[in-house]
C-alpha cells in the first residue's frame, strides 16, 4: 500500500522538475564553427527554402567551387519559420554562418545591431544592379545586403474560372471602387461556390502601397510610424461592406486552408500578392494558367508599386574569410550561369548581367513580362523597414484577420496595432 | 537518499564503538553521491543554471543581440496591461479548469473497466495506454487538424447526424473544445496510475461492503474513491502541471500564431512567439518565471487542501 512520506517525496520531486522544466525555453545550439585556416578556406551558407531551392542552391555552389579551387562552400538550409530562430541564437552566441540568404523584414534587426558586414568595404560587382534598387540593402549608408532578385506586387486571377463565369478578364487599370464591385460579381454570379478574393487591407505590403499612392510615407529615416491611426482606419473602411459577404472569403476558411493560401486552393479568383509566387499558386491550384495585374490605385499616375528585393546576400560582421564571402555573394548576384540555374525561382534575378543571361520560358517569362509591364510605374524601393518589422507585420495580418473574425471594430483593430507599434518602437528605440 | 550522511554522522558521534558501520555508510553515501554526479551535473548545467540566469534576465531588456539592459520589474508590470498575455491566460486557464478534470475522470472510468478480470484485459490495457505515448507527438497534432478540419471525418460524421459545425479548426469558439478532446483521450497515462492503484485496494474491504447490502455507487464512494485518494491527488497535481506546459499541439494546430482569433494562444505558445519571433527574451522569461510561481502556488493550495480528502494508509489521524 501506499506509504505517505515515501509517496510526499515522489510527488515533490516529481513537482520540482516538471516545474523547473516549464521555465526553459527550447534554446538550441547550433555550430556556428570557421573554417580552417588551410587551403582550400571553408565558408558557411545558409538559406532557406524548400528541395527545390535546395537542389539548384547545390548546383549553383558546385560551380562555383569548379570556378574557385580555393574556396569550399559549407551550405545548410531550414524553413523559413526555423531560419530566424537559429540566426537569433547564433547571433546570441555570436557564430552566424559566413555567408546568408536574408530578408529585408529582418535588415535592419541584424544590421543596426552590427551583425552583419558592411559589404562596401570588400569586392563585389554592383555595376549592372539599378540604381533604386541598392539602398533597399543600405542602412544608413552603410550596404548590408546585396539583392539577388527582385518582385513587385500584383493582382494574380486565373482567366479560366473568370470565363466560366462569364466575367471579363481585368485589364489592371481600375480604382479601388472598381476592384471591389469586380470581387463581389465573381461571388455572386458564382453563387458562392467562389469568392472574390481574401480581404486585401489585412495585406501589409498592399497598405505600404496604398500609402505611397497617397504620398504618406509607411515609415520615417527615424525608424517611427509615418502614417496616422485615420490612415489606418481608412484603409481597413476601404472592405468594410465586403467583410463577411461572399464576396470575401471568410477568415475560418482562410484558417482551415493554411498553410495552403485560399487562391492556391481554388477557392477564390483572385489574391494581391509578389509576383515571383507564380510556381508556388501553380503547383498548389493545379490551373493550367494564371495571369497578373497591377494593383488598384485611385491616382492611375501612381500606381505605388516598386521592385523589392524578394531576397538579399548578406555576410556575417565576424566572419574571418571576407574575400571569400565576398568573391561568393558576387558570384551568386550576377553570375548568369546562377541565373541558368534559378530562373525566377529566388524572383527576378536583380543584376542586369544575371537577368540577361537567363533565358526565361513559360511563367518564368509572365514573371518578367510582368516587370517590364509596369516599369514606368515604378517608384524607389522603400528603405529597410523598422527594427522589428517582422512582428508588425504579423501582428497586422492578426488583427485583420481578428477584424475579419468580427472580434473588432475597425477602430478598435487600429487603436491595438497602434499600441503594439508603438510599444515596438518604444522597447527597441 | 539525503539522510544517510547525518545518520552516519550521529552514529558515529553517539556510538563510537561501531566505527566500521559508519564508515560502510560514509563510503555508501560516497558511492551514492558518485553515481549521482552525472545527472547532478547535468541538472545544474542545464536546469538550474538556465533557471538562474532566465530569473535575471526577467529583469532585463534582452534581445539577444544586445547585452541586456537592468529594467527592474518592468516586464512584470507590463504583463499585466498586455491584452494578448491575458488573452493566453485565459486561453490556458480554461484549458487546465476544463480538460484535467475531464480527462482524469476518464481515466479513472476505464482504469476500473480494465480492473476486472477478463480475457484481453492485456491487450485493452496497451490499446488504451498508447495514445498518451504518441498524443503530444507532432504528426498526431497534424493529424488531428486534418481529422477537425472543413470537410474532415469529424465535420462529416457529426453532419450525418445533422449536426453541422464545419471545420472546428478555424471557428474559435470550437478550438478549446478540439484541444479538450485531445488531451483526454490522451488519458492512458494517469490510467495506469489508477490501474496499479486499484489493484493495491484489498479485496476483502468490498467483500465485507457487500455482505452490508453496499451496492456499486456506495462501494465506490465509500471505498474505491478514500483508499484511491493518494493516487487521485498524484495524478490531479501531476496532469495539472503538464496542462499548463501544453505547446507542441498547439504550436502545430494554429501554425504557430495562436489563431483563430486568439483562441489558441496557450500561455507557452505566447512565451515562445514573444522570446523567438519577437525577440524580447526579458518579457518571455518573465512570463516563465510567473508561470513557475503560479504553478508552484497552485501545487502548495492542493497540499494543503489534500489533509482534508486524501487519506493515507497507516495514517492513525
Amino acid at each position: 500500500m501506499i506509504n505517505r512520506r515515501h509517496f510526499l517525496t515522489t510527488v515533490a520531486i516529481g513537482t520540482a522538475s516538471a516545474a523547473a522544466l516549464s521555465a526553459c525555453g527550447n534554446g538550441s545550439s547550433s555550430s556556428g564553427q570557421t573554417g580552417s585556416a588551410d587551403k582550400p578556406v571553408t565558408i558557411n551558407y545558409t538559406w532557406w527554402g524548400n528541395d527545390d531551392r535546395a537542389e539548384r542552391t547545390r548546383k549553383a555552389i558546385a560551380l562555383f567551387e569548379s570556378k574557385n579551387p580555393d574556396i569550399k562552400v559549407n551550405g545548410n538550409f531550414t524553413d523559413f519559420a526555423g531560419y530566424w530562430q537559429k540566426r537569433a541564437t547564433e547571433a546570441a552566441g555570436g557564430g552566424l554562418p559566413d555567408v546568408m540568404q536574408w530578408d529585408l523584414s529582418y535588415l535592419r534587426d541584424y544590421g543596426q545591431r552590427n551583425q552583419l558586414l558592411d559589404l562596401g568595404t570588400v569586392k563585389i560587382n554592383t555595376d549592372a544592379f539599378e540604381k533604386s534598387l541598392l539602398p533597399s540593402g543600405q542602412i544608413k549608408g552603410k550596404q548590408y545586403g546585396i539583392p539577388t532578385s527582385t518582385n513587385a506586387f500584383a493582382v494574380y486571377y486565373d482567366p479560366a474560372k473568370l470565363s466560366s463565369l462569364g466575367i471579363a478578364e481585368p485589364t489592371g487599370k481600375w480604382t479601388y471602387k472598381e476592384f471591389n464591385e469586380f470581387l463581389t460579381q465573381v461571388g455572386a454570379k458564382s453563387n458562392g461556390a467562389l469568392y472574390g478574393g481574401t480581404d486585401y487591407t489585412g495585406v501589409w505590403w498592399m497598405f505600404n502601397i496604398w500609402l505611397r499612392q497617397n504620398k504618406i510615407q509607411a515609415f520615417t529615416s527615424e525608424g517611427k510610424l509615418g502614417f496616422s491611426k485615420d490612415d489606418l482606419k481608412k484603409w481597413w473602411n476601404l472592405t468594410a461592406n465586403l467583410r463577411g459577404t461572399g464576396t470575401i472569403i471568410p477568415e475560418d476558411r482562410v484558417t482551415q486552408l493554411a498553410p495552403k493560401s485560399p487562391f492556391g486552393s481554388n477557392a477564390t479568383a483572385t489574391e494581391v500578392t509578389w509576383d515571383n509566387f507564380m510556381a508556388g499558386y501553380l503547383g498548389d491550384s493545379g490551373a493550367k494558367e494564371l495571369k497578373l495585374v497591377p494593383v488598384p490605385s485611385d491616382d492611375p499616375d501612381n500606381l505605388g508599386l516598386f521592385l523589392k528585393p524578394s531576397m538579399l546576400m548578406v555576410a556575417s560582421a565576424k566572419t574571418k574569410f571576407k574575400d571569400a564571402a565576398a568573391r561568393f555573394i558576387d558570384f551568386m548576384v550576377n553570375d548568369p550561369e546562377v541565373g541558368q540555374i534559378f530562373k525566377t525561382s529566388r524572383g527576378v534575378p536583380a543584376s542586369k548581367t544575371q537577368r540577361d543571361g537567363t533565358t526565361f520560358e513559360g511563367t518564368d517569362k509572365l514573371v518578367v513580362d510582368y516587370e517590364k509591364s509596369i516599369e514606368k510605374y515604378l517608384k524607389d524601393a522603400p528603405e529597410p523597414p523598422i527594427v522589428g518589422f517582422g512582428t508588425l507585420e504579423a501582428s497586422f495580418k492578426r488583427i485583420a484577420s481578428d477584424l475579419n473574425y468580427g472580434k473588432l471594430t475597425i477602430d478598435g483593430a487600429a487603436d491595438a496595432w497602434f499600441k503594439e507599434a508603438e510599444d515596438l518602437i518604444k522597447q527597441n528605440a | 537518499m539525503t539522510q544517510s550522511p547525518t545518520l552516519s554522522r550521529r552514529s558515529a558521534s553517539s556510538t563510537p564503538p561501531l566505527p566500521r558501520k559508519s564508515r560502510q555508510r560514509g563510503t555508501d553515501a560516497r558511492a551514492g553521491y558518485t553515481f549521482l554526479l552525472p545527472w547532478l551535473l547535468g541538472f545544474i548545467a542545464l536546469t538550474v543554471g538556465p533557471m538562474i540566469s532566465s530569473l535575471y534576465l526577467s529583469f532585463t531588456n534582452y534581445n539577444l543581440f544586445e547585452p541586456p539592459k537592468w529594467i527592474g520589474l518592468d516586464n512584470y508590470t507590463t504583463l499585466f496591461q498586455d491584452e494578448r498575455f491575458l488573452q493566453s491566460v485565459g486561453v490556458t486557464v480554461g484549458y487546465v479548469v476544463f480538460g484535467t478534470p475531464l480527462k482524469l475522470a476518464a481515466a479513472l472510468a476505464v482504469a476500473m473497466l480494465l480492473n476486472s478480470k477478463r480475457r484481453g484485459q492485456g491487450f485493452y490495457r496497451s490499446a488504451f495506454y498508447a495514445p498518451s505515448l504518441i498524443g503530444a507527438s507532432v504528426s498526431i497534432a497534424i493529424v488531428w487538424k486534418a481529422m477537425f478540419g472543413d470537410s474532415g471525418p469529424v465535420d462529416q460524421g457529426l453532419s450525418f447526424f445533422g449536426i453541422n459545425l464545419g471545420g472546428w479548426v478555424g471557428n474559435p469558439a470550437m478550438t478549446m473544445p478540439m484541444f479538450i478532446l485531445l488531451t483526454v483521450w490522451q488519458f492512458g497515462a494517469p490510467m495506469v496510475i489508477f490501474l496499479a492503484g486499484l489493484k493495491q485496494i484489498p479485496g476483502e474491504l468490498y467483500e465485507a461492503a457487500s455482505m452490508d447490502g453496499a451496492g456499486p455507487v456506495r462501494k465506490f464512494f465509500n471505498i474505491t474513491w478514500p483508499m484511491l485518494s493518494p493516487v487521485i491527488f498524484f495524478n490531479l497535481l501531476m496532469e495539472t502541471i503538464h496542462a499548463f506546459q501544453i505547446f507542441a499541439s498547439a504550436y502545430i494546430i494554429s501554425n504557430g500564431e495562436g489563431g483563430p482569433a486568439g483562441s489558441t494562444l496557450f500561455y507557452t505558445l505566447y512565451l515562445y512567439l514573444r522570446g523567438f519571433s519577437d525577440f524580447r527574451m526579458g518579457y518571455a522569461s518573465a512570463m516563465a518565471w510567473l508561470l513557475v510561481i503560479v504553478v508552484g502556488i497552485i501545487t502548495l493550495i492542493f497540499f494543503r487542501t489534500s489533509k482534508s480528502w486524501v487519506h493515507y494508509s497507516g495514517d492513525s489521524r
